[in-house]
């Protein structure tokens, strides 16, 4: 038997998921398809899209952008900015799946989920980011790189929720790209790259590990960029899938990076 | 399944009061609640794009969108997209091309395309294949398709 609640308060929301086996529900786009494969069937889902305050972009003292949780792709894919940071992540939401779901997907819904082959945590760790997030008990901020615990699981305790992402501008003069190796336009990643670069670059890499990877400071010689990109393929633990073998991940990455570097210098 | 709750929708411009249980999703409603079958059940994941839907006037999965969840945005499926004018223009434009053959994937093309035609009279090729990017087609190779879209961008003055 399964419960449905539209709060339109945060409190309201929290109160809500007290509740046993409560799920919040986003954009939907990958929870009601683990819904319709039987894979989950929670007792309650907690409808999020009546409630104002998970909504808006906002640019912060700080130079940082902030996102609500329940901003779409398509609102970040459009977004006209000029820091390194905020640019990485509107090339991130551009490649997440097709138009009809970048038309209600949710970066919220994206980030707690934690999916390790999508886009967005991927380029949140790479910029630095931060995951606002807020409960009963209060509020936190929690780094990117400390929210993406494993495999589908984050920081959030139960009945937390994404408030919002703080996407920082990023270096002076630094410029940003997102690359994403794929089968076909559309799919989960085989492999991909968030570079940040100014004087170095700082990167991380998905689709390769349960949680991004992530260096920083990497000189911008080819040889430095192979070097890099050959360590992080021996911290990396890639999947055996129906897109590729592991093997190749490994074989590609340093290559891969080399180029988004370089791309991301190209860029004007 | 649990217990079915009423839901009202706006589907074509017609409201309905329908009883589905919290799990059915958009998909199920339209095609078992109110016979609209042009709406089309492939994957119900949300990768093969036969189920496309405009919501709230935005391209949308019906499978991967809960009844429960649409409330007041309006629903519009492929039954809706030509009004009383026999077909629409995106419909006209791939008969014409000759771009279907078992027509399972059609609703879902013509949807992808009156919404790209809405934003953008004049699509070049690039933006026609993004713009289809979610839509499968297990026949016709998607040449035809393309092709149907290229002529309607191109007619369109």
């Amino acid at each position: 038997m399964m419960d449905y609640v539209a709060p339109t308060t945060l409190d309201d929301a929290y109160r809500a998921l007290a509740a046993e086996d409560a799920r919040c529900l986003a954009g939907g786009q990958s929870l009601v398809a683990m819904m319709n494969l039987g894979l989950v069937s929670p007792a309650r889902l907690v409808s999020l899209r009546r409630i104002d305050a998970l909504r808006g972009i906002a640019a912060q003292p700080d130079g940082a952008l902030r996102l609500g949780a329940m901003t779409t792709h398509a609102e970040i894919a459009a977004l006209d900015v000029a820091s390194a940071g905020a640019s990485l992540l509107a090339q991130a939401a551009r490649v997440v799946a097709y138009p009809a779901v970048r038309a209600w997907g949710t970066i919220g819904g994206s980030v707690a989920h934690a999916d390790p082959a999508a886009d967005y945590p991927v380029a949140l760790v790479a910029a630095q980011a931060t995951i606002e997030t807020g409960s009963a008990s209060g509020g936190r901020r929690i780094a990117a790189r400390d929210f993406f615990r494993g495999l589908f699981e984050t920081a959030l305790a139960p009945g937390e929720i994404v408030i919002a992402v703080h996407v920082p501008a990023g270096p002076p003069g630094g410029r940003a790209r997102y690359e994403k190796l794929s089968v076909v336009a559309g799919d989960f990643a085989i492999l991909s790259v968030a570079a940040i670069v100014a004087e170095t670059a700082q990167v991380a890499i998905g689709g390769c590990a349960p949680t991004p990877l992530f260096a920083m400071a990497i000189a911008l010689s080819d040889t430095a960029l192979l070097a890099a990109g050959q360590e992080l393929a021996r911290q990396s633990n890639p999947p055996d899938d129906h897109r590729t073998s592991p093997q190749y991940r490994r074989r590609v990455l340093p290559e891969l990076l080399r180029r988004t570097v370089r791309a991301a210098q190209e860029l004007s | 399944m649990s217990d079915p709750v009423r839901t009202e929708l706006t589907v074509n411009g017609e409201r309905h009061d329908v009883l589905a249980p919290v799990e059915a999703t958009l998909l199920d409603v339209l095609r078992t609640s109110l016979s609209l079958t042009g709406s089309k059940r492939g994957c119900n994941h949300g990768v093969c794009g036969a189920c496309t839907v405009l919501l709230d006037g935005k391209l949308a999965r019906a499978c991967l969108t809960l009844a429960v969840d649409v409330g007041e945005r309006p629903v519009i499926t492929i039954e809706g997209v030509a009004g009383d004018t026999g077909f629409s223009a995106a419909q006209r434009a791939l008969i014409d091309a000759g771009a279907i053959q078992c027509g399972f994937c059609t609703p879902g093309f013509v949807i992808a395309l009156t919404d790209l035609f809405a934003r953008d009279p004049h699509p070049d090729r690039a933006a026609i294949r993004s713009a289809l990017s979610g839509n499968l087609c297990r026949c016709s190779g998607y040449v035809k398709i393309v092709e149907a879209a290229e002529r309607l961008a191109g007619a369109r003055a």
